[in-house]
């Protein structure tokens, strides 16, 4: 792929310099060289690749624009917003008065619980239906299963909120009239801070579990099945089958993906959060991004929501690092 | 497992367990949802009463949808979301498509160095304040701009397609190349088709993306009649604020919306919101699917 030889070919053969990765990789200056061998080569490759840098323009200045200018704002954590400019820069002074706020700890040990509860209580799921679905003999059936289940993958939180909320509704929801059946006494799962927590568990479940699944289902037939053929011959039933060569076959795909969860501890879905929020459940589930949006956006302390969303992030993208780099370790699967 | 031959009674009663229980999981992914489109068509004097358990519409009545159909805040809704996502989506692929053949050539100079600016993103996002004291700054809020530039180009669908541009045989290049084919030409006559099945997938990555988009519209346009869908269902059915559609009760509703309960008005207004989404459903199983069982066994 990287002959060198072949630019030279190219070039000889056309008379002028060549339009794709032909140019010799030695056109590049050399170590030691000096100015003026660096300007011909620039020029040299400028002249092939111009074209290239013209097309990823406008991508890269949305990647600077969107992206790093951003990082620059961000300095405002840093600093006191005044109405009139220019800010004053107050070094840390925003974070102290952040770490000393009660709320901020109590909005960090609720984002600590939801991410928790959803690792323990989210995350098997979709390796249980992965291997509930791999047991399927018919594959008309599966796919039907499978394309039902994949549905609210596709759906935005504001409408599976709204379809929580009519589905747990006290007077006319499923979930109360099911309960009212039974015996029990219907629930305002919305606005009980008990059990809005498990609300967003179960909405997770209902939103993330089938289409999840696929990533294991696919793990799973990658598995060699002879494998299966040999515990067969072994009068293997269908729980050792599963146990001695589906979830061994499976385990590097879930390591992967729990590491990556653990990764995304600080961030227990804005979105999912702002949907289900309401005035009497909020303190149970106020998180870090309902907590910067509404400090910053609805009661205009700029620095001190900056500062919190910063801290949020430096928090996450160390997780994720570190999450990625213990994924590559343990499996050779990163993220990227 | 095709050479499975003889089967014991208990592995029968065992495949049924497994069958009934996935079972269990479609009727709890699909009931809700079909719930809401019984109680949509089911006729006004009967919804006081209709049960939460129900898929089936008890008496017929469209009144629901005619008056949702016929509000102009859902109508603009309508507008604003079909215009603001079709854009999106074009920008997003074409650049992302741009910038992807770009970063594909493996001899680019400056490749590295843009890869790691693009995986930097992924990791590290500075929070909602700097993105709105920025949009601030450039003159967009409250501008549907706001909305369809914002982060246009997506990490993940770019780094796709640059694994798949890597993978376009090296002949073609150099054929269009001889022919006397500049770059562009390259691009666009031959790169361009070469990826159409990779651009279509992109191209749902990115309406599913937008179309779902409500976040960014709830805090950067002030205006209503700017609000994309999401936003007006939103504002109506988890606000609770009756006013954007039941309110200012305009001559054009041929239906009063006194006759109309508003249980079934909000169910009907959950489903016209996911309905573009439903009606492409077939397409994004195929693309999607395909794409995550690859990836997955790839990666």
């Amino acid at each position: 792929m990287t002959e060198q030889g072949e630019g030279r070919i190219d070039a000889s053969r056309n008379g002028n310099v060549p339009k794709s990765d032909g140019v010799p990789i030695d056109a590049w200056p050399q170590s030691g060289s000096g100015l003026l061998t660096f300007a011909s080569a620039f020029r040299v490759q400028w002249r092939q690749w111009w074209p290239y840098y013209a097309m990823m323009a406008p991508g890269l200045i949305f990647f600077v624009v969107w992206h790093y200018v951003p990082i620059w704002e961000a300095k405002m954590a840093f600093e006191q917003v005044r109405i009139i400019p220019p800010n004053i820069w107050v070094g840390l002074k925003n974070f102290q008065t952040l770490f000393a706020s009660p709320i901020f700890y109590q909005v960090l040990a609720n984002t600590l619980i939801i991410s928790a509860m959803k690792i323990v209580f989210v995350f098997p799921v979709p390796i249980m239906v992965a291997l509930l679905l791999n047991e399927i003999r018919s594959g008309k059936l599966r796919g039907a299963i499978q394309s039902a289940i994949y549905l609210p993958h596709f759906l935005s939180w504001v409408v599976i909120a709204a379809v929580f909320i009519a589905l747990l509704s006290p007077t006319d929801g499923a979930v109360n009239q099911i309960a009212q059946a039974m015996g029990f006494e219907p629930v305002n799962y919305m606005t009980n801070t008990g059990t809005i927590r498990w609300v967003l568990v179960v909405s997770e479940i209902w939103r993330s579990a089938g289409w999840d699944s696929l990533l294991y289902l696919a793990a799973i037939f990658a598995i060699d099945p002879q494998l299966y053929d040999a515990a067969e011959m072994d009068g293997a039933n269908r729980w050792q089958k599963i146990w001695y060569v589906t979830i061994p076959g499976i385990v590097p795909t879930i390591a992967t993906l729990f590491i990556l969860n653990m990764g995304m501890f600080l961030s227990a879905d804005l979105n999912q959060v702002i949907n289900m929020q309401n005035a009497v459940n909020a303190s149970t589930i106020d998180i870090l991004d309902t907590y910067v949006y509404r400090l910053g956006l609805s009661t205009g302390e700029y620095a001190l929501a900056t500062a919190a969303g910063l801290f949020k992030a430096v928090i996450g993208m160390v997780l994720i690092l570190v999450s990625h780099t213990v994924s590559k370790r343990l499996t050779g699967k990163g993220v990227w | 497992m095709a050479i499975k031959t003889r089967r014991t009674p208990l592995e029968r009663i065992e495949y049924v367990i497994i069958v009934s229980t996935l079972l269990l999981l479609t009727v709890f992914t699909l009931q809700p949802l079909l719930n809401l489109l019984a109680l949509s068509f089911t006729a006004p004097e009967n919804v006081a009463g209709f049960s939460g358990l129900s898929i089936f519409p008890d008496g017929f009545s469209a009144d629901v949808w005619i008056l949702l159909l016929q509000h102009p805040n859902v109508q603009r809704g309508i507008f604003n979301s079909v215009w603001m996502t079709a854009t999106s989506v074009m920008i997003g692929v074409l650049f992302t498509a741009l910038m992807a053949w770009g970063m594909s050539r493996p001899r680019l100079p400056g490749r590295r160095l843009i890869f790691m600016m693009v995986l930097i993103t992924i990791v590290f996002e500075p929070g909602i304040i700097p993105d709105y004291f920025l949009m601030k700054r450039l003159g967009l809020l409250n501008t549907p701009w706001s909305v369809i530039l914002y982060k246009a180009i997506s990490a993940w669908y770019l780094i796709i397609l640059i694994r798949f541009f890597e993978e376009i045989p090296k002949e073609l290049l150099e054929a269009a190349e001889l022919d006397g084919a500049n770059p562009f030409q390259t691009f666009f006559m031959v790169v361009l088709p070469l990826a159409k099945p990779a651009l279509a997938t992109i191209a749902l990555f990115y309406f599913v993306l937008h179309w779902n988009e409500f976040f960014r519209a709830m805090i950067y346009l002030n205006d209503q009649s700017k609000w994309p869908l999401q936003v007006v269902l939103r504002q109506f059915v988890i606000e609770g604020d009756k006013v954007a559609i039941v309110g200012a009760n305009n001559a054009n509703n041929n239906i009063g919306i006194a006759q109309i309960n508003i249980r079934a008005l909000k169910a009907g207004m959950i489903l016209i919101t996911i309905l573009p989404v439903l009606a492409i459903y077939p397409l994004i199983l195929k693309f999607f699917t395909k794409g995550t069982m690859s990836g997955a066994v790839k990666g």
